[in-house]
């Protein structure tokens, strides 16, 4: 029995060593590297890289990149879960399911550099919308449509925003049984007090979980940003300005410090995410 | 508390039809099953009686007054649902007082209406629990005080207990039962199960292909079911021959009983016997060559004994008797079989026809 | 005495509850609103696509677009002059290697240890699972920092190689790989089955290749196709460390040729989109759920 046990272990370490060194090389030591040059400017403990991350250019940067993602993951969950709602309960035709499902699970994957050609040839100078829009009459640059502008970059984003809010909450809406609806019914309440007093809760975890997935989503997408403006106020392509140019002695320390602010916005995140995720799976579980 | 009637209630899914001329009358205070196998229909009788759906044609009234025109909000009954639906982001008192708080009705009174309720369920300590910290039968028992709080002027159970093990499924029956003649609310309980059915309801309702078969008292139903289809899904029952005699009796195994109809002299006929109304008689070795049956199978099943006891070919039937009658017999005794004689009636399952041979 | 015939009729049996006849649903209007929203929808999803091939296949400007010469000017010359430059055709073969080396390595890495901790210790599961989301909070932007840090300084060779991506890209399919290999695992009821084999005296390798592995194939195949969508589509790290993968050399190609620019990417969108679409159509066509959102 010990003999086996042995075995055993020797077992569990040779496949969970290669693993561990693996994360901790090319993973754990750059980040420690980053965070600790964060907290140590110029080689002494202190702030001053991390406060300088978050002042003038760098703060609009995180002002931008925290409104436009903010803002996309709003719309793009709003009109994912009404998808999500709007597809639960139609039957036909029936192509339209599998369909909108394996579109979804390919769109949320998109993004990056075909996905801003895509946009260019649609809302940039030369695209065919804009174009369109100019002949009724419209200049759409005045109202920020362009790939350039916050909401062209907002409605960029939208093309893999919505369809990963739709599939984070598939589960969720399919979870909603149609006999909950008919409980309350029963018991006197109208539709509106049903989606008040039950459906909204229920799918608000995982509603607000998908949020916070498209938050971070947006805000570390660089590909569609770059290719539509790369020198846009922007955090992702903030750190590669500052990448870039760190043979000015000090911006590499700024550098650290935008990517540890930049982990701990997500970490952040994900925290509150796994905490959502898990009460909507008790509610859920059939 | 009311009484409800459904009036030639006819309802078509598609090309389907799921209900046929329906009619259900039931008194005030009354628990009615129905009893029926998959897609007889039973199910959406209950759901038009609570307003999911809407009949193609027919009435439904309460207390008289026809109902087709209010939306299941506005009806005042109570539903329990075989997945007990509870409201999953709200305890087990929330559950209960949900329907309370819909009808405006104050804290004190709330409070007092869902602790009573608490208490006739027996749900006490886990009163503050949510549904997925419960058992089933728990949950359930939630469903079914959640249903009972607002007294909704009739109950609607749609296979509350299909979903639960068998103890916990005897239990909450007699539960429903002795809440259900505690606040005297009209009753409707679908099930599939006959015991469920014949152990609870006032009255049984059998259904098939969209019809009402037969409804009648348990047991009325289980001792003179009008048809071959009621006979054949209460209990077990054995299909034989029989010949019509004088006065439209039918010769049965050496007796001559009434029918659920009357035979015309000397018409063949084959009617349902249920095993336990066949005695057996011992047949002495010496008249083995009259014997036309015998044992091929004993199986004790607490207070009867099933025997299997087959005759020429492929004939077979079954027979139940008390244990303490059934230790007379062994496997591979000869046996006469004859109607014991307290059984007065029989279903008629064909009549005129000759029966044909079918094998078990 | 006329029991010649005797038949025993018991019910038959009964199936547990009642999908009565069609369908359930309540008393609903259907809505028109639904449709438009849906169409709403459909627009949006196609209007960017046909505005993308109309660039690159089209050869009018947008300015001189007009109704009468929607049909004119087609033709794929774009395309075959993208798909046959020397820089492209480099960048695609080193994409491809990328993509090979990088689920190579992400499943020598996690297939075992996700076969291991399911069978041997599950009780370690929510701490692998917990690990193999820290791709997920260290994006490509922000460890690329990191790593210019470190490895640009200490071993520069290393950077030097196209192949140096290879460990990162792992890394960021990580969260999704061991989230569809451990679903797998536990669909297929992983413990029974390498109990059920030991008992039987099977040797662990044997378990583990002959009965667990391709149990999970759909599992596998799932991983691998989202790590390979991944690596195909991955910009920012490559582009930040001057590598030249199939996404950098077309953002390179499209500044001297738009137009062949565009096609090239159309045309990689859509076989990305086509070979994970049929993926995951063959995965739910066994009943199998893909999840793509790396939760």
């Amino acid at each position: 029995m010990r003999t086996m046990f042995r075995r055993e272990r020797r077992l569990g370490i040779l496949v969970l060593a290669p693993f561990a060194a693996f994360v901790a090389l090319f993973l754990v030591y750059p980040t420690i590297i980053v965070l600790f040059k964060a907290v140590t400017p110029g080689g002494t403990l202190g702030v001053d890289a991390l406060q300088r991350a978050v002042t003038g250019t760098y703060r609009t940067g995180f002002v931008n990149s925290i409104a436009l993602s903010g803002t996309s993951a709003v719309i793009g969950g709003v009109i994912g879960i009404l998808l999500a709602l709007t597809v639960r309960s139609l039957q036909r035709p029936r192509w339209l399911r599998p369909t909108l499902d394996s579109w979804s699970a390919v769109a949320s994957q998109l993004g990056g550099v075909p996905l801003a050609f895509a946009f260019i040839a649609t809302i940039g100078a030369q695209g065919v919308l804009t174009r369109l829009l100019k002949g009724i009459g419209i200049n759409a640059s005045d109202y920020g449509i362009s790939p350039t502008g916050f909401w062209g970059l907002v409605v960029v984003y939208l093309y893999f925003q919505i369809p990963l809010m739709f599939l984070v909450m598939l589960p969720a809406v399919n979870g909603l049984r149609s006999t909950w609806r008919e409980a309350a019914a029963i018991l006197g309440a109208s539709g509106l007090r049903y989606w008040r007093s039950v459906g909204v809760p229920i799918l608000a975890p995982s509603a607000l979980g998908g949020a916070l997935l498209l938050f971070v989503n947006a805000f570390t997408a660089y590909a569609t940003a770059y290719v539509l403006n790369p020198s846009g106020a922007l955090v992702p392509l903030q750190i590669r300005f500052v990448l870039q140019g760190n043979v000015i002695s000090g911006e590499e320390d700024l550098g650290n410090a935008i990517v540890a602010w930049v982990i701990a916005l997500l970490l952040l995140s994900l925290v509150a995410m796994t905490l959502l995720q898990r009460r909507t799976l008790t509610w859920t579980r059939p | 508390m009311a009484s409800v009637d459904m009036v030639g209630i006819r309802k078509e899914f598609g090309s389907s039809v799921a209900l046929a001329d329906f009619s259900l009358s039931i008194t005030s205070g009354e628990l009615i099953c129905l009893l029926g196998p998959s897609g007889c229909g039973k199910t959406t009788a209950l759901r038009i009686l609570a307003g999911f759906e809407r009949a193609d044609a027919g009435r439904v009234l309460v207390e008289g007054r026809d109902v087709a025109g209010e939306p299941p909000e506005r009806r005042r009954f109570g539903m329990v649902f075989q997945d007990y639906s509870l409201f999953p982001n709200m305890t087990a008192r929330q559950n209960i007082e949900f329907g309370l708080k819909v009808q405006k009705k104050g804290p004190v009174e709330r409070r007092e209406v869902v602790d009573r309720m608490i208490d006739v369920t027996h749900l006490g300590e886990h009163a503050d629990k949510f549904p997925h910290q419960m058992s089933g039968g728990q949950r359930q028992r939630v469903a079914l005080a959640r249903a009972i709080a607002t007294e909704p002027r009739m109950l609607l159970l749609d296979e509350p207990l299909s979903a639960l093990d068998a103890q916990v499924r005897e239990t909450l029956r007699d539960e429903i039962r002795r809440l259900q003649r505690e606040f005297g609310v009209t009753t409707v309980f679908v099930t599939h199960d006959q015991h469920e059915a014949l152990a609870i309801a006032d009255r049984v309702g059998v259904m098939s292909q969209g019809r009402l078969e037969q409804i009648a008292a348990p047991r009325e139903l289980y001792e003179r079911p009008v048809n071959a289809f009621v006979a054949g899904f209460i209990g077990t029952v054995n299909r034989i021959p029989a010949r019509a005699g004088a006065g439209g009796r039918w010769q049965v195994l050496n007796r001559s009983v009434d029918g659920s109809e009357p035979g015309l002299p000397g018409a063949e006929g084959v009617v349902a016997v249920r095993p336990e109304h066949i005695a057996l008689d011992h047949i002495a070795l010496d008249q083995g060559s009259l014997a036309r049956w015998r044992i091929e199978a004993t199986s004790f099943l607490g207070p009867v004994t099933r025997l299997v006891v087959s005759g020429n070919g492929p004939v077979q039937m079954i027979v139940d008797l008390p244990s303490t009658d059934a230790e007379d017999f062994s496997l591979g005794n000869l046996v006469d079989v004859r109607l014991r004689d307290d059984v007065g009636h029989v279903t008629v399952i064909t009549a005129e026809a000759v029966p044909s041979v079918v094998t078990a | 005495m006329s029991t010649e015939t005797i038949v025993v009729l018991a019910p038959g049996p009964v199936p547990v509850g009642e999908p009565d006849q069609a369908s359930r649903r309540s008393l609903k209007p259907a809505g028109a609103l639904k449709a438009a929203f849906l169409i709403a929808i459909a627009l949006y999803v196609a209007i960017p696509m046909v505005a993308m091939a109309r660039f690159a296949f089209q050869n009018v400007p947008v300015a001189l677009l007009s109704p009468d010469k929607i049909l004119t000017g087609w033709s794929l010359a774009g395309l075959w002059t993208a798909i046959s430059d020397p820089g492209i055709i480099a960048a695609t073969r080193t994409s491809l290697l990328l993509v090979v080396l990088a689920i190579v390595l992400n499943l020598a890495l996690l297939l075992p240890l996700a076969i291991v901790t399911e069978v041997r210790s599950p009780h370690l599961r929510p701490i692998l699972s917990a690990i193999t989301l820290l791709p997920w909070v260290i994006p490509p932007i922000a460890l690329v920092v990191g790593v210019a840090a470190t490895f640009r300084a200490t071993v520069p060779w290393f950077l030097a190689s196209d192949y140096s991506l290879v460990p990162f890209y792992a890394l960021w399919a990580m969260p999704f790989t061991y989230r569809a290999l451990d679903a797998g695992l536990r669909a297929i009821n992983a413990r029974t089955l390498y109990e059920a084999a030991r008992s039987m005296g099977a040797s662990l390798g044997t378990v583990i290749f002959r009965v667990i592995v391709p149990n999970i194939g759909a599992a596998i195949v799932a991983a691998a196709a989202l790590t390979a969508a991944m690596v195909l589509g991955e910009f920012a790290f490559a582009s930040l460390l001057l590598k030249r993968t199939l996404p950098t050399e077309m953002v390179n190609y499209q500044r001297s040729d738009p137009r062949g620019g565009l096609a090239l990417a159309l045309l990689v969108m859509l076989l990305t989109a086509l070979a994970l679409g049929l993926v995951v159509r063959s995965l739910r066509r066994r009943g199998l759920d893909v999840q793509t959102t790396g939760l």
